[in-house]
């Protein structure tokens, strides 16, 4: 009799292991489509036998476990390349935009403005008395400034909208990682008696997600719980709990974590991949790059041209003039007083002239006191170390002329008909000390960087001071003289020694120079941003086919195929009807032994 | 390998979408006729076609520079030859008005040709360019001379540049163009009016000088003129080959732009043919009862 119970017993851990089976079936067939789901398998193991009228006999079958299949290499492998992935594809996304911006196949770029700015001093040089050729400049010139300051604010524009990505980037880290830390908990809870296989793929999922974010190490505790750990083994997740990562710094523009004593760690230079990586190393490489080196070029530009201008004078003389930089510290050596351009000014014992007129333009000569056609200058001379404060007294103690520091430090420089009542105007000269330039006195340009850069209202207001012509040596001034014109033009193909940056977030800007054109600087920088936009691009492409070949890898070991599925249903289902038919030969079995009469 | 379900559609949505890409870009080459559309399509090609660009922007502007320079040596030219026929004709007067046959009232009354003549000289002297005077030195809005000949302008004759770094003198210090010259008339007018055959004659000797001192001044203004029309020649020649090199760094290869789309197209279509199939294939469910 135990022998058919035993039968019936079998055939019921039968019915229900191939049930069980379908169920799991089921539930990979209901996943064929889902994201990082690896299919499941119920292992099935054939139940401890016992002795048996002396002999073993087994006891049916039974469901151990149901096993993921998963390669957990090739799913770190894949994480780990979806991370260098999102990190290129985002710089390619930027790249793209900063391109824009410094596209040169339009009449609009500063390149050709740049030419057009050169030409407008020739035109000059060809009439320095036309008054059209002198608007025509100016107009040019503002709008080359103009397109300096657009692209100054178009950086900064990126630079606060990666700043804001950054920040949004850290919100769903603290989230995703809030939630790895939940699911850890549950697994620890659920894996005492059971594996957890689809909490395990939810984790899977989370864990590449935060992959796409920052690249960061995880490791399976012996309870099954996961550690995720970002760079500089700030642990972001340690059983169910999460560390959460805030911007900070004194911009509120670095990645900070808190460590468990409570003081905040700075992150923002060891986060390299994913979308955080991309994002940093595009605002605090190539933005930060390109944003140095324009402003570089920028201030030598504006020096240059400055310098030039400020040896010149227009079709009239001064009567008064206030430079456009402030020496915000007048007690200190010119080449120390807080000028922009204080290191560009010579106080080696150089000169510079200034030259005094009457009413009719005729030249004063300074030597005898009297005006006629021969004049000759005041000369000032600009010695070692000396202060703001000291120039303004050597200018002012000059005959006729006087000098003053403006409520804003600005030099002041005006003609002193107190002294000499027939004085007209004044103008300068012969200026190899710097000095006026840097204090901006008789300038074309005012500011020192790309955002900043103007035309100084002394020519916007009057474009009589375009500074065309030179004072000749007996002081006398000629409308149709265009030496300092042409000495501008030369600037053109002139080398002159700018700086160029190499921005590194792990060491730091690094502040070189190249000697080089205004127009080949340009020309360069703009090439530099085609040549890492074209490798961006290689990597985001490289990036995506080595993600899809190991997708494929994971998909060929862990995704679902419905054709296997359909032959695992069958299987089941053919087993099924097996066992049952054990249960009716049992059935039958039984009833051939009670129905003896 | 086991080929999972997922695998089949990821793998038609990735290889859609690189050749998609492969098929924009050649398109993009072929409307816009350019190989070079954005900055990473060649840097090393754009950074030379911007050089280019501002080699072609300066050639532009050289030959504006020419061209204006011409109009002033051109306008001293025809200046400069009629001052040199005003000068013959006064020696061909002294030739004749230093003859013994002619009377003092015939000499007084050629005294008003010559001031005529003097008259003529100074406004010639004081030709201009679209009111700039050619003569004045750098003082081009001065009026160079006097009703007397007196110099107004000054000694630096007007420059410009026809090359980065070569100037050429286009105007002219009027002092010493014209030199002694109005000296020289005035003095023939009073010896005309004075009846002084001497004073004639010195005149003569002083109008062959200035005779000389033209000529060479106008040919002078002739080589410049020459030098410059080399020059312009030059900066045709060097616009065509730049205009050609640019067009060999930032044109596309029409015919070979529009094989590639075609390439690219056919490609597309391939894998739009065999990616529908493969999305159509029936699995074994439906082979299920």
């Amino acid at each position: 009799m135990s022998g058919i119970g035993m039968v019936l017993n079998i055939a019921t851990t039968a019915l229900n292991a191939q049930q069980y089976g379908m169920g799991v079936t089921a539930q990979n067939i209901a996943n064929v489509n889902t994201e990082g789901y690896s299919r499941q398998n119920p292992v099935l193991v054939a139940k401890q036998p016992l002795l048996y009228g002396g002999r073993l006999l087994g006891r049916g079958v039974d469901t151990e476990q149901v096993s993921r299949s998963v390669d957990q290499f090739i799913e770190n492998k894949l994480m780990q390349e979806k991370s260098n992935m999102s990190s290129s594809s985002q710089m390619e996304k930027y790249m793209q935009v900063l391109e824009g911006f410094f596209n040169e196949n339009s009449g609009t770029s500063i390149s050709t403005m740049v030419s057009e700015f050169w030409n407008g001093w020739y035109d000059i040089s060809n009439n320095p008395s036309g008054v059209s050729e002198r608007i025509s400049l100016y107009e040019q010139s503002v709008l080359l400034s103009e397109q300096f300051n657009a692209l100054e604010n178009y950086l900064i524009q990126l630079d606060t909208d990666l700043t804001g990505a950054v920040t949004s980037g850290i919100e769903t880290i603290n989230k995703i990682t809030h939630e790895i830390a939940q699911v850890n908990g549950q697994i620890v809870s659920m894996e005492a008696n059971n594996v957890a296989n689809d909490l395990r793929d939810k984790r899977n999922s989370l864990l590449s997600e935060l992959n796409e974010y920052l690249d960061v190490q995880a490791f399976e505790q012996s309870d099954g719980s996961l550690t995720v750990v970002a760079a500089r083994g700030c642990t972001l997740v340690q059983g169910n709990s999460d560390y959460e990562l805030e911007m900070g710094g004194t911009n509120g523009d670095t990645v900070t974590w808190q460590n468990s004593s409570g003081s905040n760690v700075d992150i923002t230079n060891y986060l390299t991949n994913g979308k955080l990586g991309g994002w940093l190393d595009m605002r605090d490489e190539i933005i930060a790059k390109n944003q140095l080196d324009l402003d570089a070029l920028a201030k030598e530009f504006i020096w240059s041209v400055n310098r030039q201008h400020s040896q010149g004078v227009g079709l009239q003389g001064f009567t008064s003039i206030t430079g456009t930089y402030a020496a915000t510290n007048p007690g200190a050596a010119i080449t120390s007083s807080g000028l922009p351009y204080q290191n560009k000014v010579d106080d080696s014992n150089k000169t510079f002239n200034i030259w005094l007129f009457d009413t009719n333009g005729d030249p004063y000569d300074s030597d005898t006191g009297t005006t006629g056609l021969q004049g000759n200058p005041i000369t000032i001379t600009v010695t070692s170390g000396m202060t703001t404060n000291e120039l303004v007294t050597a200018i002012d103690n000059g005959t006729g002329v006087q000098a003053s520091l403006d409520s804003q430090n600005r030099l002041s420089i005006s003609i002193d008909t107190g002294e000499i009542a027939t004085l007209g105007s004044l103008a300068f000269s012969d200026d190899n000390s710097n000095v006026l330039a840097a204090f901006g006195i008789n300038t074309f340009f005012t500011g020192s960087s790309a955002g900043g850069i103007e035309i100084n209202d002394t020519i916007r207001l009057n474009k009589d001071f375009i500074a065309a012509a030179q004072v000749g040596n007996d002081g006398t001034m000629a409308s149709g003289d265009n030496n300092n014109a042409l000495a501008i033009t030369d600037l053109q193909s002139a080398t002159m020694s700018i700086s160029q940056w190499t921005c590194d977030r792990i060491n730091g800007n690094i502040e070189g120079s190249v000697n080089s054109t205004i127009e080949d600087y340009y020309h360069s920088m703009v090439g530099a941003i085609g040549i890492v936009s074209a490798s961006v691009s290689r990597d985001r492409s490289f990036g995506e086919m080595m993600v899809n070949e190991l997708s494929t890898i994971r998909d060929s070991i862990s995704a679902v195929s419905l054709d296997e599925e359909m032959t695992n249903l069958i299987k089941f289902q053919h087993a099924y009807a097996a066992a049952a038919k054990l249960i009716g030969v049992a059935d039958e079995m039984l009833n051939t032994l009670l129905g003896l009469k | 390998m086991r080929v999972a379900n997922k695998a089949i559609y990821d793998s038609v949505t990735y290889n859609l979408g690189s050749i998609s890409e492969e098929l924009n870009k050649a398109n993009e080459i072929a409307t816009t006729g350019k190989r070079i559309n954005n900055l990473s399509d060649d840097p090393v090609g754009l950074t030379q076609s911007l050089n280019i660009r501002s080699t072609l922007a300066s050639i532009e502007q050289m030959g504006r520079n020419i061209s204006y320079g011409n109009s002033w040596l051109t306008v001293s030219e025809s200046a400069l030859t009629s001052v040199q026929n005003i000068i013959s004709d006064t020696k061909v007067l002294c030739v004749q008005m230093a003859s013994g046959t002619i009377g003092s009232d015939q000499r007084s009354s050629a005294a008003g040709t010559v001031q005529n003549m003097l008259d003529e000289i100074v406004s010639l002297g004081n030709t201009d360019v679209a009111g700039n005077y050619i003569f004045s030195g750098s003082k081009t809005d001065t009026i160079p001379f006097d009703q007397d000949g007196t110099y107004n302008g000054d000694n630096n004759a007007f420059a410009i540049k026809i090359s980065k770094n070569s100037t050429v003198e286009v105007g002219s210090d009027g002092e010493e163009v014209f030199g002694n010259i109005f000296n020289t008339l005035s003095n023939l007018k009073t010896a005309l009016e004075t009846n002084d055959v001497g004073g004639i004659q010195d005149a003569m000797d002083n109008l062959d000088g200035h005779f000389d001192d033209i000529s060479a001044k106008i040919s002078d203004v002739g080589s410049k003129m020459n030098r410059m029309e080399i020059k312009d020649k030059i900066y045709q020649d060097l616009n065509f080959s730049n205009m050609e090199r640019l067009s060999k760094i930032e044109d596309a290869d029409i015919a070979e732009a529009i094989m590639n789309v075609k390439a690219a197209g056919l490609t597309y279509q391939a894998a739009l043919a065999s990616s529908s199939k493969v999305m159509t294939l029936l699995t074994l469910v439906d082979y299920l009862k």
